[in-house]
């Protein structure tokens, strides 16, 4: 899948202008503040119906304007385009449309632009607190399976109502006998949706391993193992998953017994006046020859496996539905050796169409893949070069 | 922040020079779907339209007076009435070992129009949400009980929402009833008819196959 054009008007600093892409490599140059990163922004928003940078609408309008309109011709892997567009306004009006059509629910927007992007943040993903882990995971697997989605939007849903109910409890609010058969039916409404939360995860995660170990081979020539797995905070999926090899796991049971582990730990939930288990807590480890790099990898090794990691979520959105998604680098490759990131170059621009924003020209120096477009930005205005 | 081209607190006497008019146009914002715009153009229309097109306003506040003092909730199942209690209630052709709850008195208005269904009904009145202050003790799930054993309820149909706080209440009310010699039923979800199954989202679509039936 590639961008072919895109208009941008009142995005942040960008002056007001269309752009041609290249369907292979395109680099954005230009020092720092100039709008490099502002750019890739306006051309992700469609991908994710929000900033990456979790900005609001108001911010992502220009100082002196009162709204923004950017439109994005995309190519699928089909041959297909679809002319997409969206507008912010500062009254909070927002609009998406796809094709001239209005998209209203959030599952509208998945997959119809498919993207990937790195940044400095993207070590997060093995350093930073599991939230990370399990957004990225959670982000990969609903781009794959509607139906997570859907399970994944009821869950969270049903844990905030479950949670205003044990706080309301504590406060005195509502009284313990209805209380207890009224957390009951939340724990049944939740079962059923962390089964299927917790099988997707760990699905995800061993479509994943495979491909992350291969990219984290080829961008560092040598022969370690990485793996990433999933460890679950609830007891009963971590035993359903250790015995699934002899005994494969059927969803039915996984949430009756997720459902008497939620019970049983009722008593203890009212009293802390807080859900205490869950999905929620999920974890994924990330591990290099037996070495768990959350917490023992250097600098290089845990922004090495975080790209493996990244660059397999588009192997398996090719492999499941394939798609291509649109590579993103902003500013990622002022840490890697010069070794890395030619490899990591290569790989990326072999089968992706990819954006790269940096303000040194050395990171790209001497590389010069096949039609490669090439723009400077000065103070938000971009010049082809 | 205060930036330029905020100009929210510019106008703060609202678009029109007369404060009546702007009253107006936000009491009709306030109503459910009514966003500024529609409520603008409703209100110039009541004001200022001519007399051929428009409802005097004396007939309008009339008419809203008059129904919210004669309308109310039936006392027997919550549904919007007159007569009190309602005609479900009070018709002899009504089965009336049979019960639908359903969570607000509009939900009662398609099974009506449609007129295939023979039993009564049960108006929660809303459904099992913390978040938004509705907890189980503000529902009345012991008129419901009371209700079933009065009226010897063979079947109770359950025609909430597919939300998670649908669903939810209705686990809730199914452990409620449970252990009772009746028989408990949902409503089932699938391919709405005329739907064409390529436009079908996938859950509903696995919904759907997952409830599928024998010819
Ligand atoms: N809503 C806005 N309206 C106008 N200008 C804005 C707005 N939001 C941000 N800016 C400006 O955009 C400029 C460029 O930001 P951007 O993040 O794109 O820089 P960059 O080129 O990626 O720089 P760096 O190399 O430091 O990452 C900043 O100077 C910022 O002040
Ligand atoms: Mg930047
Ligand atoms: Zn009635």
């Amino acid at each position: 899948m590639r961008i072919v054009s895109a208009s941008v008007d009142g995005f942040r600093n960008l002056k007001t202008a269309s752009f041609t892409f290249s369907p292979r490599v395109n680099l954005v140059l230009g020092r720092n503040g100039e709008g490099k990163t502002n750019l890739l922004e306006a051309l992700n928003y469609f991908a994710l119906g929000r900033s990456h940078r979790g900005a609001k609408s108001d911010e992502l309008i220009h100082f002196d304007q009162s709204h923004l309109h950017v439109g994005l011709d995309i190519e699928e892997e089909s041959g297909a385009t679809l002319a997409c567009e969206y507008g912010l306004g500062r009254d909070g009006g927002r609009r998406l449309r796809v094709d001239g059509e209005a998209l209203r629910r959030r599952a509208d927007l998945v997959g119809r632009l498919a993207t990937v992007f790195f940044n400095p943040d993207s070590i997060r993903l093995v350093r930073g607190g599991p939230d990370g882990r399990r957004q990225f995971v959670d982000q990969g697997m609903a781009e794959i399976d509607p139906v997570f989605l859907t399970h994944l939007t009821a869950f969270q849903r049903a844990l905030k109502q479950k949670n205003g109910l044990l706080r309301d409890l504590k406060k005195g609010l509502t009284d313990l006998s209805t209380t207890r058969r009224e957390l009951a039916a939340w724990n049944r409404e939740l079962a059923g949706h962390a089964a299927a939360v917790c099988l997707g995860r760990w699905q995800y995660a061993s479509f994943l391993t495979p491909f992350s170990n291969e990219s984290h081979k080829s961008l560092t020539d040598n022969d370690l193992q990485l793996d990433f797995s999933y460890a679950p905070r609830l007891e009963s999926v971590s035993k359903a998953i250790s015995e699934a090899a002899e005994n494969p796991i059927s969803k039915d049971d996984l949430e009756r017994e997720i459902l008497a582990e939620l019970d049983y730990i009722m008593d203890s939930e009212i009293r802390r006046g807080r859900p205490l288990i869950g999905p929620q807590l999920d974890d994924f480890k990330v591990v290099l020859e037996g070495v768990d790099l959350r917490v023992y990898g250097s600098q290089g090794e845990t922004r090495t496996a975080a790209i493996a990691m990244i660059l397999a979520r588009s192997d398996v959105l090719f492999q499941k539905r394939q798609i291509r998604p649109v590579l993103f680098f902003d500013d990622i490759f002022s840490e890697l050796d010069r070794e890395r990131t030619r490899r990591l170059q290569e790989m990326a621009s072999h089968l992706h169409q990819v954006f790269i924003a940096t303000a040194r020209r050395d990171d790209i120096a001497d590389w010069q893949p096949e039609h490669m477009k090439t723009w400077q930005v000065n103070d938000g205005e971009f010049s082809e070069i | 922040m205060n930036r330029p081209g905020n100009g929210k607190d510019l106008n703060e006497g609202g678009e029109f020079q007369s404060p009546s008019l702007e009253r107006l146009v936000r009491s009709l914002n306030r109503l459910p779907g009514l966003g500024r715009k529609s409520a603008t153009r409703l209100a110039l229309h009541l004001v200022a339209g001519s007399e051929r097109t428009t409802v005097p306003a004396e007939e309008l506040v009339a008419a809203i007076g008059e129904a919210r003092d004669k309308v109310t909730n039936c006392e027997r199942c919550g549904a919007i009435t007159e007569p009190d209690p309602c005609r479900v209630c009070t018709s002899e052709r009504r089965d009336t070992s049979l019960i639908c709850i359903v969570a607000t008195p509009i939900d009662v208005l398609p099974f009506e129009k449609a007129g295939f269904y023979r039993g009564r009904y049960f108006v929660l009145g809303g459904l099992l949400s913390p978040l938004d202050g509705v907890r189980a003790q503000d529902l009345p799930f012991g008129k419901l009980q009371d209700r079933i054993a009065e009226d010897e309820i063979k079947e109770v149909i359950i025609a909430l929402d597919a939300s998670v706080e649908g669903e939810t209440t209705a686990l809730y009310i199914q452990r409620l009833l449970e252990g009772r010699n009746l028989e408990l039923t949902r409503l089932a979800t699938g391919i709405p008819v005329g739907g064409a199954l390529a436009y079908t989202d996938e859950v509903t679509l696995q919904r759907a196959f997952q409830f599928r039936r024998t010819f």
